[in-house]
């Protein structure tokens, strides 16, 4: 309190010190000096905030519309062009351009004349709208440019059904019929559409148990096998191919082989008998230039009339996109499905990572703040750590892969896992080594800032428990952490901002672009740091500059965007809270 | 090269009988190819590291393999062919994805360390296509033209550097519009690829933009109006068109599709390799068997055509096959 008080005083002394005819010289000297006047400061940085609210508020702005309107449900527009061609899709993009003479001379003769009159109409400019076409097993193509002046008609089919699949994209067609075993049981689109909401739930429950049965109880009988193999692979390399422990773990690789042989077969049979049912089930959709095309309901993820739905059912399907973008796994090499992995990477990631940091950091500025004695040494390690903190990250994925995958987890692989070598168990990227070298990315914000919270606890307490007999330890466990840790958890909150939104040493040290296992599951043990991860940055950069249908990505692009920075001001939010617990815990018990 | 002379004399005849219409993508897969019947008792995991140009083909099988072997983990590592070689010989990958050739000095490290040289197996085709803007007029380029546009020397035999599309032949506002070249980093197999049959083996100019990854080169040339660059068939989007490339000066231009890609005419058509450290005469343990057997089955092969690359017909995939002891 006291020095608080100290310090305002002469604050509260200047006005009332001031000179009364003071105002008066102020505006007469005004004239001579704009600059003292102070308007322009304040103007200059009241200008500099508003400049990045603006830029802040407009990214945000951005990726939010974009992240929020991407699922939304768009209507079908089918196009016949004057080449008499038509297509069905949803409109995606829009532009205005003026179209070369070129153009013209690639159409037929009588087709163009009509072309160039309705260019020339228009002062020389024309409309084109990107479409998504799908059918890419039929089409070859995703998407399709049309112009203006090559549209002949745009109308919207009442029955247009946009089909999301299991693989080969989305599909866009008008139901023709319903088949049960190959037999054509009804042939309007309305009872066909009928059909296939009656059966399309009980035939996804049915494939969901499918996946049950293979993930889970042939994946018990895999593993198992693969223990048993190691088994026998370390005794052959503790004790030789003669002995008889050799021997008895081969005899007993055998066994396992064979029970898990008879099984295998009984759950194949069951999975078969699923397989059979689902399969009974079609949808035949026409194409809008007429192809027939049979479709599995089991492919089926989602299908909706899109031109006859009403508000309420267009917010379902909204809703249970996004259900399934947080909840599933990728599927079409990352461009459709979910990115459930990739949440959980992102955040067991961050979680390790803070607490692989923060102990660390917070020991390292103790030492440096109570117990070092200031010399040239001590400014030599500080000037080292503020270095650190310039270092461009992509040195410390080098260095985290050189250091912790190839030394450390390889030692790990030699001493414990020679059994599975040359397949690598530790000496390759995983989410421990990426925790760990992100830890050491953000070691220098998190020293930064545990030291300036300690030097903020003031003297008189540290001298009034000396005074009270406490020693140096004692001294820093009761007085001074507390005092300083809210000041931590601010570095810590820092840290966690930097770490679990970067991207390029990830890239070297465990992201990886599929790894559908998690890190942390219901298998022995549990815990499984060796693994790669998918990481929702690395999801982006993945989606945006690697994958195949990238116009199909960009607005997933912004959706993942947009989740990677709620997690990341979540996660936050969290340590603000906690933060605040402990400043109101430290509040009422001093004094 | 030699790749090239055996895509020509194998697909000639298979293209009369595959390509007798344009068949739908979905058929294109060769229907002697056998529908992958998946086997007891594989597990365990599998890494693969190489080319970019193969990250989402990669990911489409083990997708695929997964639906059969859920347990299995995979993981995949796309940042160019260059880190194939490297990552197998360091026994960090099982399998290497490469869209060249390895040449003979990493195919020597190899050999160093094993003993053996690496197994490559010919797993889909692709047509290095040269992308321009949508609203690009240019009608076809030779694969001298070429030459001139991306490199310094000119080996090809150009008469002289082409650096606007005037220089092409183009009117109006692209005559004296300069060129801007896209193009992939030098760890990139198509860089490779490109450099060696395009470039006849000369030095790319100063000013080509070198991107990671082969979409950012599409996606470059599809913002840039008088932008041009190369990358696999499989990346195109509708905001790029493909201009069709004749192998001499001369020549009648040849469009890249299919057809042309299976009987050899486009002259930038190659094979996309998955290698594999394989002790000739040995078994492969069944997980990386299975994969194998999975990629060259019906399904892999569709997951080739999803992609956007060409599968491999059923004789390829059986010699292949049979390098790696697999029956």
């Amino acid at each position: 309190m006291i020095p608080t008080a100290a310090k305002d005083k002469p604050l509260n002394d200047s006005p009332t010190n001031a000179d009364p005819t003071a105002p008066q010289r102020r505006a007469q000297r005004s004239t001579s000096s704009l600059l003292a006047y102070g308007e322009p400061m304040l103007w200059l940085t009241g200008g500099a905030l508003t400049i990045c609210l603006v830029m802040i508020i407009g990214l945000l702005v951005l990726i939010f519309y974009q992240g929020v309107s991407t699922f939304w449900p768009a209507p079908l527009v089918q196009i016949t062009t004057i080449e008499d061609r038509t297509f069905m899709g949803e409109v995606t993009r829009e532009e205005i351009f003026a179209p070369a003479e070129t153009v013209f001379t690639q159409l037929a003769p009588e087709v163009a004349e009509q072309a160039r009159r309705t260019v020339a109409a228009n002062d020389g400019t024309a409309h084109r709208w990107l479409v998504r076409i799908g059918n890419f097993e039929l089409t070859g193509d995703h998407f399709n440019w049309f112009s203006d002046f090559m549209i002949r008609d745009e109308r919207r089919p009442e029955w247009a059904v946009t089909v999301e699949r299991l693989s080969w994209g989305r599909f866009y067609g008008i139901p023709a019929a319903f088949l049960v075993d190959g037999a054509v049981v009804v042939d309007t689109s309305a009872q066909a559409w009928q059909r296939y909401k009656a059966h399309h739930g009980e035939i996804r429950k049915r494939w969901r148990q499918r996946r049950h049965l293979e993930t889970h109880a042939i994946g018990k009988l895999n593993r198992q096998e693969e223990a048993a193999r190691l088994d026998m692979r370390t005794a052959l390399l503790e004790h030789g191919p003669d002995s008889a422990r050799y021997a008895a773990a081969r005899e007993r690789l055998e066994t396992v082989q064979r029970k898990s042989e008879i099984e295998t077969a009984q759950l194949r049979e069951q999975i078969n008998a699923l397989n059979t049912e689902n399969s009974r089930y079609q949808l035949r959709l026409v194409t809008a230039d007429g192809q027939e095309k049979n479709l599995a309901l089991e492919e089926i993820v989602r299908a909706f009339p899109a031109n006859r739905l009403s508000v309420t059912e267009k917010t379902a399907i909204y809703l249970s996109r996004w259900w399934e973008f947080f909840t599933d796994d990728p599927r079409e090499a990352n461009s459709e499905g979910g990115v459930f992995p990739a949440i959980f990477g992102t955040v067991v990631m961050t979680l390790v990572m803070s607490l692989a940091v923060v102990p660390f950091g917070v020991l390292a500025a103790l030492y440096l703040r109570e117990y070092a004695k200031a010399g040239p040494l001590i400014s030599a390690v500080r000037i080292a750590i503020n270095n650190l903190a310039g270092v461009p990250s992509i040195v410390f994925g080098v260095f985290g892969l050189g250091f912790f995958c190839y030394f450390v987890g390889g030692t790990i692989d030699q001493l414990f896992f020679s059994a599975k070598l040359p397949s690598p168990t530790y000496g390759t990227g995983g989410i421990l080594w990426a925790s760990l070298t992100l830890a050491l990315l953000t070691l220098p914000v998190v020293i930064v800032a545990t030291e300036e919270a300690l030097a903020a606890v003031p003297g008189s307490m540290r001298e009034g428990s000396y005074a009270c007999g406490a020693s140096k330890w004692q001294t820093i466990k009761r007085i001074v952490l507390p005092r300083a840790m809210p000041g931590i958890m601010t570095g810590m909150i820092l840290a966690m901002a930097r770490g679990a939104g970067e991207v390029a040493p990830l890239m070297l040290v465990g992201a990886v672009k599929l790894a559908p296992e998690l890190p942390v599951d219901g298998i022995f043990p549990f815990l499984h740091p060796e693994r790669s991860f998918m990481h929702l940055g690395f999801h982006i950069f993945d989606l945006g500059f690697q994958s195949q249908n990238s116009e199909a990505a960009k607005p997933m692009v912004f959706t993942t965007t947009l989740l990677l920075i709620v997690i990341i001001a979540s996660l936050n939010l969290g340590a603000v809270l906690l933060r605040n617990r402990l400043r109101k815990k430290f509040a009422s018990g001093v004094f | 090269m030699h790749s090239k002379q055996i895509l020509r004399m194998v697909m000639a005849c298979l293209a009369v009988v595959l390509m007798a219409t344009l068949p739908a993508m979905a058929q294109m897969v060769d229907p002697n190819l056998k529908p992958y019947t998946p086997v007891a008792g594989v597990s365990g995991s599998l890494k693969s590291v190489g080319s970019d140009s193969m990250n989402n083909e990669m990911t489409l099988w083990a997708e695929g393999f997964l639906s059969f072997y859920p347990n299995v983990q995979i993981e995949i590592e796309g940042k160019g062919s260059s880190t194939a070689p490297v990552a197998m010989i360091a026994g960090t990958a099982q399998f290497g994805p490469m869209s060249r050739a390895m040449k003979a000095k990493e195919i020597d490290d190899f050999e160093k360390r094993y003993g053996y040289k690496p197994t490559a197996l010919r797993t889909s085709i692709d047509m290095l296509a040269v992308y321009v803007n949508k609203d690009n007029p240019i009608k076809s380029l030779s694969l001298q033209q070429l030459d001139a546009i991306f490199s310094k020397g000119r080996r090809g035999g150009a008469g002289k550097d082409i650096r606007t599309w005037g220089d092409l032949g183009l009117t109006g506002e692209w005559a004296n519009a300069p060129i801007s070249i896209y193009g992939r980093n030098a760890a990139s197999g198509t860089y490779g690829f490109f450099k060696e049959n395009a470039l006849f083996g000369g030095d790319f100019k100063d000013e080509v933009k070198e991107q990671p990854g082969s979409s950012s080169v599409v996606q470059g040339v599809a913002r840039d109006k008088f932008g041009i660059g190369y990358s696999g068939i499989g990346y195109r989007t509708a905001d790029v068109r493909v201009v069709a490339l004749s192998p001499t000066a001369t020549g009648t231009p040849v469009e890249a599709s299919p057809e042309n890609a299976y009987t050899g005419e486009y002259p930038l058509a190659r094979f996309l390799y998955v290698y594999v450290n394989h002790r000739p005469g040995s078994q492969l343990d069944p997980l990386r068997r299975e994969f194998v057997r999975y990629i060259f089955s019906r399904q892999g092969q569709e997951d080739v055509v999803k992609d956007g690359y060409y599968p491999v017909p059923a004789l390829i995939a059986e010699e292949d096959l049979t390098t790696v002891g697999v029956q």
